[in-house]
């Protein structure tokens, strides 16, 4: 394919997405654009997980302390006035004073995670392997104390609420691609090398000039950026949620949506929260008890959970690096394929 | 096309896909003679001990109504979902039961957090929740005209137990410990003082704690150290806790009497309290006995004989009553209509439920209900006094 061709294929691919975008809650019913939009922000943080965690071999589990962090920061910044009054009494008056719209404040929630990942990780990207896991996630834990303490920005652990429901579908989707394009630029580019050479072999990489803790720390960083982002997006999109939201329970599903799809693609990244959404979905409403004709069967609840977990067992036991393992959708591919069917 | 483990795998999925999408397209059989009722709860997740109960409840009422003849000629239909207490599904099921099963009212959860996550989305949608055991009475503003509680608030039920210590118990002072980590218990804990410090009691001291703690010791030590032995302990803890408080309390000696809310109404307190329990006091909303009032014992029996089990607590009741207070709203409204529904269920005045008397005051969505105060003696509860409160502390 030309360049001008593949251009105009990527211009009208975007156009088109766009339009859905716009034109899909006239198209069909909430719930679906509820669960794409979900999808959308999912996606957004695990393939910014994937940067250090697939492409930079550090497995960090503080991924969705970010993702807090990002949630509360905005939070705070676009509540409207008069809730601030009434939920945050206690909010220092400089703070009480702004109050920013959706973009903006994401956008600064998402520079205060880039901030926090600098402080947190030049330390901690010296580490390996193991350690840096256990590492994080002390990280992890460590905001989720804060976001509970400091009652006067957080409500403590209360119910943080009167968020602004701002994130629809177009908004989600457009932070989605644009996440995709910068990243997938900077994975195919020799930033992205190095990342992968460090993964590999930390003593080769260092013998060919490669600076292990910047490298590290930029996958992080850009990670957390996107992270904080995704952050923000969540929060708007339930307007109310309390810090034992971002702990366990997210990091898990994020890190099997991760691993399920493939830790050393961005495809992998996509396709595993599209697998796992969409399955935990299916089975959430399949528990509620279906009737075929032939047998009826009673509803099971907690049933979804039971069967996910051995489905993802059984993609684990099968495709051991995941549904994707390192290969992408590209250009080349999908011609390649196309061409294979004609030939056929 | 070779048959590998592959593709063997693939075609399994698919087939699973294809009679799941075909079961989910063909089960809402829209059908003229049935009324749905949204109906979700946090079956599992760290809510189901009190949600589960109030679910089964509810059913409980379903039939009661379905075997008399149902509403305006119709059958009941609880539209369930099971929300697995998180937000991200609370927030996808609401907009389900709007959009796909389209019904005209909806009733769930014990607690605030899930209300606020769902709250939203009915408001705009202008359909009419009606939650059984969410007991912040700050709710309805929160969310707006559409949200209705089915209980007492908060301050209801912390007054309650103000006036009980101090009249009943001969409290004059009280330590006040409060699981600072959710809404509820810092709530509670804050009416509690406005209304015991109005009805002329002084709390010796306040302390905090976390949900999840196992150790209370930190705490304990502070109370035993302090110059004057309080008379009363008011506690203000979520089910999964009281149980360890009071007995790490009870095994460091402490033998005052333990007053909390209906987060105490759980089976939790006994079965892990044990003899601790002991002089324990909590408010709620019934008291499910045997030796209860007729309307409770029948409930009672009829609970039993469709789950096996007695009402595990009061949230069983609530349930129960959240469907009759619905259904009557249904006929008052004498049709379908979201609208006419959140209408009559806002003039409802004096439902007989069995857990009291439901009516909304003009512009209020937060019924004046009596609190019921369980005590534990011998390891057994018993109904220690019914209190309807003479000054309630503002929302």
């Amino acid at each position: 394919m030309s360049r001008m061709q593949r251009f105009l294929v990527v211009a009208a691919g975007l156009a088109l997405l766009g339009l859905f975008s716009v034109a899909a809650p006239a198209l069909m019913n909430d719930y679906f654009v509820r669960i794409l939009t979900v999808m959308c922000i999912n996606a957004m943080l695990v393939v910014s997980m994937g940067l250090a965690n697939g492409f930079t071999g550090v497995f960090s589990l503080g991924h969705i302390g970010f993702v807090g962090v990002g949630a509360y920061v905005s939070g705070v910044l676009s509540l409207s006035a008069a809730d601030k009054t009434s939920y945050l009494p206690n909010l220092p008056a400089w703070i009480a004073g702004l109050h920013m719209g959706f973009l903006s404040s994401t956008i600064v929630a998402a520079l205060v995670c880039v901030v926090l990942a600098f402080l947190v990780g030049a330390p901690l990207m010296r580490l390996s392997g193991h350690f840096v896991s256990v590492a994080t996630l002390g990280f992890l834990i460590i905001v989720n104390v804060v976001l509970i303490n400091a009652d006067d920005y957080t409500r403590g652990a209360r119910t943080f609420t009167g968020v602004p429901l701002q994130t629809t579908l177009p908004w989600a989707m457009g932070w989605l691609l644009l996440a995709l394009v910068v990243l997938a630029r900077i994975v195919y580019s020799p930033k992205g090398r190095a990342w992968r050479a460090v993964r590999e072999d930390t003593i080769a990489a260092q013998a060919i000039g490669i600076d292990v803790l910047p490298t590290r720390l930029s996958a992080f960083v850009i990670g957390a950026f996107f992270a904080g982002a995704g952050g923000s997006l969540y929060g708007h999109y339930l307007g109310s949620f309390s810090p034992s939201g971002f702990y366990f329970a997210y990091t898990f599903s994020l890190i099997s949506m991760l691993v399920i799809g493939g830790m050393r693609s961005m495809t992998g990244a996509v396709v595993g929260v599209i697998v796992v959404s969409l399955l935990s979905e299916l089975l959430r409403n399949l528990e509620r008890g279906f009737d075929l004709g032939i047998v009826a069967v009673p509803p099971l609840y907690g049933a979804s959970q039971i069967v996910l977990g051995i489905i993802l067992i059984l993609i684990m036991i099968f495709r051991p690096s995941g549904v994707m393992g390192d290969l992408e959708l590209s250009f080349g591919r999908i011609a390649a394929l196309l061409h294979k069917g004609r030939k056929e | 096309m070779k048959l590998t483990r592959r593709t063997v795998l693939g075609s399994a999925v698919l087939a699973g896909l294809a009679i799941a999408s075909g079961s989910l397209s063909s089960r809402p059989a829209a059908a003229q003679d049935i009324i749905k009722i949204g109906a979700p709860f946090n079956v599992t997740g760290a809510l189901s001990s009190v949600d589960a109960p109030a679910l089964n409840g509810a059913k409980v009422k379903v039939k009661e109504i379905n075997d008399a003849g149902g509403v305006l000629g119709k059958k009941l239909e609880l539209v369930i979902y099971d929300t697995k207490t998180d937000p991200t599904v609370i927030a996808a099921t609401a907009s389900q039961l709007i959009n796909q099963d389209k019904v005209p009212v909806a009733l769930g959860f014990t607690d605030s957090d899930s209300a606020l996550a769902l709250g939203p989305i009915f408001q705009s949608a202008g359909v009419a929740f009606v939650t059984p055991g969410a007991t912040s009475p700050k709710l309805p503003e929160q969310i707006g005209s559409e949200m209705f509680l089915a209980c007492f608030g908060d301050n209801v039920q912390a007054a309650a137990g103000a006036e009980f210590v101090l009249n009943k118990l001969g409290g004059k002072t009280v330590y006040l410990l409060r699981d600072n980590s959710t809404e509820y218990t810092t709530l509670l804990a804050k009416y509690f003082e406005e209304a015991y410090g109005h009805g002329g009691g002084q709390i010796v001291l306040r302390d905090d704690y976390k949900a999840g703690d196992k150790s209370f010791t930190a705490q304990i030590t502070k109370l035993k150290a302090l110059p004057v032995k309080p008379d009363v302990l008011y506690v203000s803890a979520q089910p999964d806790d009281i149980g360890i408080v009071v007995k790490q309390m009870r095994q460091a000696g402490l033998t005052q009497p333990i007053v909390g809310g209906d987060g105490y109404d759980t089976p939790l307190l006994l079965s892990v309290g044990g003899k601790a329990a002991n002089n324990v006091y909590f408010s709620t909303h019934a008291y499910m006995a045997e030796d209860s009032t007729p309307a409770i014992v029948t409930f009672f029996h009829a609970y039993k004989a469709a789950y096996n089990t007695p009402p595990e607590n009061a949230f069983a009741a609530l349930g129960y009553d959240t469907v009759g207070l619905v259904a009557d709203a249904i006929t008052r409204a004498g049709s379908v209509d979201p609208a006419k529904i959140r209408d009559a269920l806002a003039a409802t005045q004096g439902y007989k439920g069995i857990t009291g008397s439901i009516s909304y005051a003009p512009g209020s969505r937060v019924p004046q209900k009596t609190v019921s105060i369980i005590g534990v003696k011998d390891d057994k509860l018993f109904l220690a006094a019914e209190v309807t409160p003479n000054w309630i502390a503002k929302p």
